[in-house]
């Protein structure tokens, strides 16, 4: 058969093609009972209060260096459920895929899926596919939604961030806006560096365990980069912050692109990094509890939360002069002249 | 006066206003190419995107510039095919890859870039690329000078001097700013560093003079293979600069030899009349007469997120710069 | 005026080299630098080598940056001194 190996219309329908595609891909790599019972809703036990949330993943291409949409999906949902201190109970996973897709590379991204989940961890309890023609989607989109159990006590937000909050961020900046752009072969660039995308559950568990309800908000910056969450930070919490530009991670290929092609890091998608405000006294603690995890190594102060100028970031630069931090406009472009 | 958009971005960046002593000021003029191209031929690139069978292939900075009443982006997001490239070299792979379909490269950018379309239009006829052309906006500086210190609106006592334009000029190309008008200048790199030195050594000139402070990349004499290359593909012509009006010899055209590349003669287009943004004082910033806070729309109907002038669109603009650093100043936070 | 960074040239085909700043490898016309060789530091723009960079006087103009950044009067000097050199280090601009 000519079209062994390629997701058909048929694939979507509900029907025979429809189940041995769960089967021979989504159950082989899913693996857990929830989701090996096929109901039509996952059952959860939860005690005390649910984070819920939901993602879309298109990014193209769908594979770069450091990881492929099925990370992005699963790793996303995960930080986005933890940036509300809740431990992650399960996900749900929602394909709409091209006709002519090839199926190995489904079972690529969904392995990379439950590798992915593995580590968060986390499991896939139920989902979807639809099919469609050719031309309608971009390959494949990907949907999570993920189901989550509160930790924390106390108000885990902006508007619990008070004027002396410390400001620490767990590791470099634009590893992943880079990565997918090399991967994307526009710029004729060759980059060493990887996607940062991970789950950041474990990491935000032990930042909780070392600081408890000092850790007043967290937050990962992806699209919009670091720029956009501490404007939100700023905004919510009614007050000013002050970055210090020296205090900011970047690996070496990161720097050389962004003076190559007029990029501001601070405005570059991550989507493995969370930034945190702590109250003083839980500062260092919090600090060596990221640093102690592999995906915060890099972990760092940044700035603090001041009184003066609410709503507005401010870069001190090396220079010891100070800029605004606006959040970026527009789609990223590359600057020339 | 800095006269280079990348000086100005470096210095709203590194908040080098902050580290000035009193009685030194810092006016930003027309050295954002973008900026300066003057509304009229934003429209031509325009026109020139809604032909079906065109697509325009760009530096990012001008896609989102407003023309006269849309924009590329918009354009785009219309159905018009806008790629955005890094290099001019790019529009070669893109139009091989797409023979059925004309590619306009529209040419912007001062006497850096100017060489580097220069190159990639020898490489096309090398190549026998026939469905590449260009839209030459072009403009070079040392006019722009001349005609900014001959309006004698606003004083000016030394000058900036752009630091990658002058490695392809040399740095002799300036020698009539102190010969004729009694202004100095010092040719400066981009480092925060860079153009402290630069404003150093300006304050320190008992003459008018011009100096190279970029001298790890610039010389007097400049880069001959490139002034050669631009006579060569290139010639002046006379150019509109938004603000400025029109400067004699300031901009580029193709030469002859390359007259079958001019995307103006391979495609009738008709613009229509240039609509200047009411309110829009963009003109009087490039020049230099006003900062941009003073101009109403600032900061109102006129931010980076809703731009109406070219000035605020592009992240060298001086409104841009400016938008920026005022608005540290005016929430009144005290120094770090 | 253009946004342009020193690269250094690792291999040359002809008019075409390959060039790299830290982390960064990309290729590059050397037809408006004719004479740049291997080994050389180019300042590259849209594409293109647009000159030579002369390393002579660098390490009088890292001591004057540095001087200046003490007159500033501000933080610390722009040199990015990390003492960890593989560790990702801080976003500094300065050359």
């Amino acid at each position: 058969m000519p079209d062994a190996g390629r997701i058909l219309l048929g694939h979507g329908s509900g029907g025979r093609l429809y189940r041995d595609l769960v089967r021979d891909v989504f159950l082989a790599h899913f693996a857990n009972p929830v989701l090996a019972r096929l109901d039509d809703a996952a059952a959860l036990a939860a005690s005390g209060r649910i984070a819920f949330t939901t993602d879309a993943h298109v990014v193209q291409p769908l594979a770069f260096a450091g990881g492929d949409i099925g990370r992005l999906a699963v790793a996303g949902t995960v930080n986005d459920l933890a940036t509300a201190a809740a431990r992650p109970l399960g996900m749900a996973a929602a394909f709409v895929i091209e006709e002519g897709f090839e199926i190995a590379r489904l079972h690529e991204v969904c392995a990379s899926m439950a590798a992915t989940a593995a580590e968060a961890p986390v499991e896939i309890v139920t989902g979807d596919t639809k099919v469609v023609q050719r031309g309608a989607a971009d390959g494949l989109f990907i949907t999570t939604t993920g189901v989550g159990e509160i930790v924390a006590e106390h108000e885990v937000s902006a508007a619990s961030a008070a004027a002396g909050d410390v400001l620490l961020l767990s590791g470099t900046l634009g590893d992943h806006a880079l990565a997918v752009l090399a991967a994307r072969g526009d710029f004729n660039l060759t980059l060493d560096v990887r996607s940062d995308c991970a789950p950041l559950w474990r990491l935000v568990e032990a930042a909780l365990a070392a600081g408890g309800a000092d850790v007043r908000f967290m937050r990962d910056p992806t699209r919009g980069g670091l720029a956009t969450v501490l404007a939100e930070l700023a905004e919510g919490a009614a007050l000013g912050i002050e970055v210090d530009e020296a205090a900011l991670p970047v690996a070496p290929a990161v720097r050389s692109a962004c003076e190559l092609l007029g990029y501001d890091p601070l405005s570059l998608a991550n989507e493995g990094k969370m930034v945190f405000a702590v109250a003083p006294k839980a500062a260092e603690a919090v600090l060596e509890a990221l640093r102690g995890r592999p995906e915060g190594a890099r972990a760092a102060i940044i700035g603090t939360l001041v009184a003066d100028h609410p709503g507005r970031v401010a870069l001190r630069t090396s220079y010891g002069t100070r800029r605004v931090v606006d959040m970026p406009v527009g789609e990223l472009l590359p600057r020339i002249c | 006066m800095e006269v280079c958009g990348t000086h100005t971005m470096a210095i709203s960046r590194y908040g080098l206003r902050d580290l000035l002593p009193a009685g030194m000021r810092l006016v930003s003029g027309p050295g954002c190419p973008v900026c300066v191209t003057a509304v009229g031929d934003i429209d031509r690139v325009v026109a020139l995107a809604r032909l079906p069978e065109v697509t325009i292939v760009t530096f990012g900075d001008l896609v989102r510039v407003p023309s006269s009443h849309s924009s590329l982006a918009a354009e785009r997001a219309t159905g018009a095919d806008v790629r955005v490239v890094y290099a001019p070299t790019d529009a070669l792979e893109l139009a091989a890859a797409e023979p059925a379909r004309q590619f306009v490269l529209a040419g912007i950018g001062f006497e850096t870039t100017a060489p580097t379309v220069a190159g990639a239009l020898l490489m096309a006829r090398e190549r026998g690329l026939r469905n590449l052309s260009v839209l030459s906006l072009h403009k070079t500086m040392p006019g722009a000078l001349r005609a900014l210190l001959d309006a004698g609106e606003s004083r000016i006592d030394g000058f900036i001097l752009p630091g990658h334009v002058s490695v392809v000029t040399g740095s002799d190309c300036y020698r009539f700013l102190p010969a004729e008008y009694g202004v100095g200048g010092v040719v400066a790199g981009f480092t925060a560093a860079d153009v402290l030195e630069a404003l150093l050594l300006l304050s320190r000139q008992e003459e008018p003079a011009i100096e190279i402070g970029y001298r790890r990349a610039v010389t007097a004499a400049g880069n001959r293979v490139a002034q050669e290359l631009l006579a060569r593909v290139f010639a002046p012509c006379d150019a509109v600069w938004r603000g400025l009006g029109p400067i004699p010899g300031s901009g580029l055209r193709l030469a002859d030899e390359f007259r079958d590349y001019a995307a103006e003669e391979r495609f009738a287009i008709e613009p229509g009349e240039p609509v200047e943004p009411a309110g829009c004082r963009c003109g009087e910033v490039l020049r230099g007469l006003i900062d941009p806070p003073q101009c109403a729309l600032f900061g109102r109907r006129c931010t980076p997120e809703t731009p109406v002038g070219a000035c605020m669109v592009s992240n060298e603009g001086s409104c841009a710069a400016h938008f920026r650093y005022r608005a540290i100043a005016e929430s009144g936070g005290a120094d770090a | 005026m253009c946004l342009a960074i020193p690269m250094r040239i690792t291999a040359t085909d002809g008019a075409a080299a390959t060039i790299e700043a830290e982390g960064l490898v990309q290729t590059t016309s050397l037809m408006l630098v004719p004479d740049a060789r291997v080994g050389d530091y180019v300042l590259v723009h849209a594409g293109f080598a647009i000159a030579v960079l002369e390393s002579d006087d660098a390490a009088e103009r890292l001591a004057l940056f540095d001087e200046i950044a003490g007159m500033a009067g501000g933080g610390e000097s722009g040199s990015g001194s990390d003492s960890d050199p593989d560790a990702g280090r801080p976003y500094d601009p300065s050359i």
